[in-house]
């Protein structure tokens, strides 16, 4: 009878203390009927193996425990659709961070592939655990609060994105907001790789308006995340959407203009290398982004200019 | 074929899980202890593993269908009856057990 006595602590060592007691006077009770059966139809008591086999059948002490408790698993069926679908969506922006970061640092910053790739590897491992687990205690938390259930009930039909924005790839608004998200680390300093552009005899800095523009480079990116984020998980909120993509596109014209004036945008800083040289070399590579603003300056007129069509086409729209 | 008995022994599951509470219910009527309780239940068709039913029973009694009580008979047994709410609760599930079997039986009619 000591191994009754054992598997009954057992399971009660895994009960709501307010029903130990009460649940394990009744197991005790029902196991001692099935042994009473078992040994009315033998006509003799059980031996050792008889009784660890009627004990087993009882079921394994912390599922028969489980059995007790009101929550039964983690993340219930109602709101597993919405973790398994965060999930994969946080786990897709750490993994392009991860990724956009290892690639700058390899084709600027110089860094060897033998020793980037495996950190990369080590980075997505530890970044993807941390991050998987915070989800996963987030939805077990809103399980419990019963957040699938007031989700569904508060959920409209009309929410659901018009078929042309179904046509946007399925990768790219995470991709987008990965790709803010991975250059706001960058410019705040969050995070930073390895990218020290130069050469063997030369490294290369930034030239001092990127200081001079830092704050409203910061606020352009901010609203652009803000931007990207609504495009891609609430693309019917076309209002904001429109008029954050208008005023983030006409923020970045009014930069360019105080960019281009500034004339210098990288400045070479010769280490052994010949100063008429690296001046040579600091005049060509000005010269080259000069052509790149200009280049982008164009690209983003168009793009202003499609934005704010697309806002009057939108008021017109809700003025019919 | 494995994969098929599997399947099947799911959707045999899914199928008898209602089924089992109501079962249960249905044999409250008159007043029992978990192991004669499970015993009436086995004869009538419907096996149930103990580590199933005495989670079910004080999910029903929290429910507030059924009550219970220790008494000593020989040993110490918990006894569960059907509560009052338990009756009218029963009386609802029975109607909606007999709708779904007509239902399956117009259903399986209809493609033959």
């Amino acid at each position: 009878m000591d191994l009754i006595e054992r598997y009954l602590a057992a399971i009660r060592r895994n009960l709501p203390a307010d029903k130990a007691a009460d649940v394990t006077a009744e197991l005790r009770e029902d196991l001692f009927s099935r042994i009473d059966e078992r040994e009315g139809g033998l006509g003799r008591s059980l031996d050792k193996n008889e009784l660890s086999a009627v004990i087993k059948d009882s079921g394994h002490p912390l599922v028969v425990a489980s059995r007790y408790r009101q929550q039964q698993q983690l993340i219930g069926a109602e709101t597993y659709p919405f973790f398994i679908f965060t999930l994969k969506l946080v786990l897709l922006i750490v993994g392009a961070i991860i990724l956009i970061a290892a690639v700058a640092a390899m084709a600027f910053g110089g860094a060897d592939p033998w020793q980037a790739i495996p950190r990369a590897v080590g980075q997505l491992a530890m970044y993807s655990l941390v991050n998987g687990g915070a989800v996963t205690l987030a939805f077990a938390i809103l399980d419990r609060n019963g957040f699938a259930a007031e989700h569904i009930r508060k959920w409209k039909p009309e929410t659901l994105p018009d078929l042309g924005e179904e046509r946007r790839g399925k990768w790219e608004g995470p991709l987008e907001v990965a790709l803010t998200i991975a250059f706001l680390l960058w410019w705040t300093g969050l995070v930073s790789p390895e990218f020290r552009p130069g050469g063997a005899n030369f490294r290369m800095e930034a030239a001092p308006v990127w200081q001079q523009l830092y704050l409203p480079i910061l606020i352009l990116a901010l609203a652009r995340l803000v931007h990207n984020v609504i495009q891609w998980l609430r693309p019917r909120w076309k209002t904001a959407r429109l008029i954050l993509g208008a005023a983030t596109a006409i923020g970045a014209l009014a930069l360019l203009p105080v960019l281009y004036s500034a004339g210098e945008w990288a400045r070479i800083v010769p280490i052994g290398m010949p100063a008429d040289a690296a001046m040579g070399l600091q005049n060509s590579l000005n010269l080259a982004l000069r052509i790149a603003i200009i280049a982008v300056g164009v690209i983003w007129l168009i793009a202003c200019l499609g934005e704010l069509w697309r806002l009057g086409r939108a008021a017109r729209e809700r003025a019919v | 074929m494995p994969i098929e008995d599997d399947l099947f022994d799911k959707l045999r599951i899914e199928l008898r899980r209602g089924a089992l509470s109501l079962g249960v219910l249905l044999a409250l009527r008159e007043e029992r202890y978990g192991y004669t309780l499970r015993q009436e239940l086995e004869d009538g068709g419907l096996p149930i593993e103990e580590g199933a039913l005495y989670p079910l029973l004080r999910r029903l009694e929290t429910q507030g269908l059924l009550t219970s009580e220790w008494r000593e008979e020989g040993r110490n047994k918990r006894f569960y009856r059907l509560s009052e709410d338990g009756e009218r609760v029963l009386a609802q599930l029975l109607q909606e057990w007999n709708a779904i079997s007509q239902s399956i039986v117009r259903l399986s009619e209809g493609n033959k």
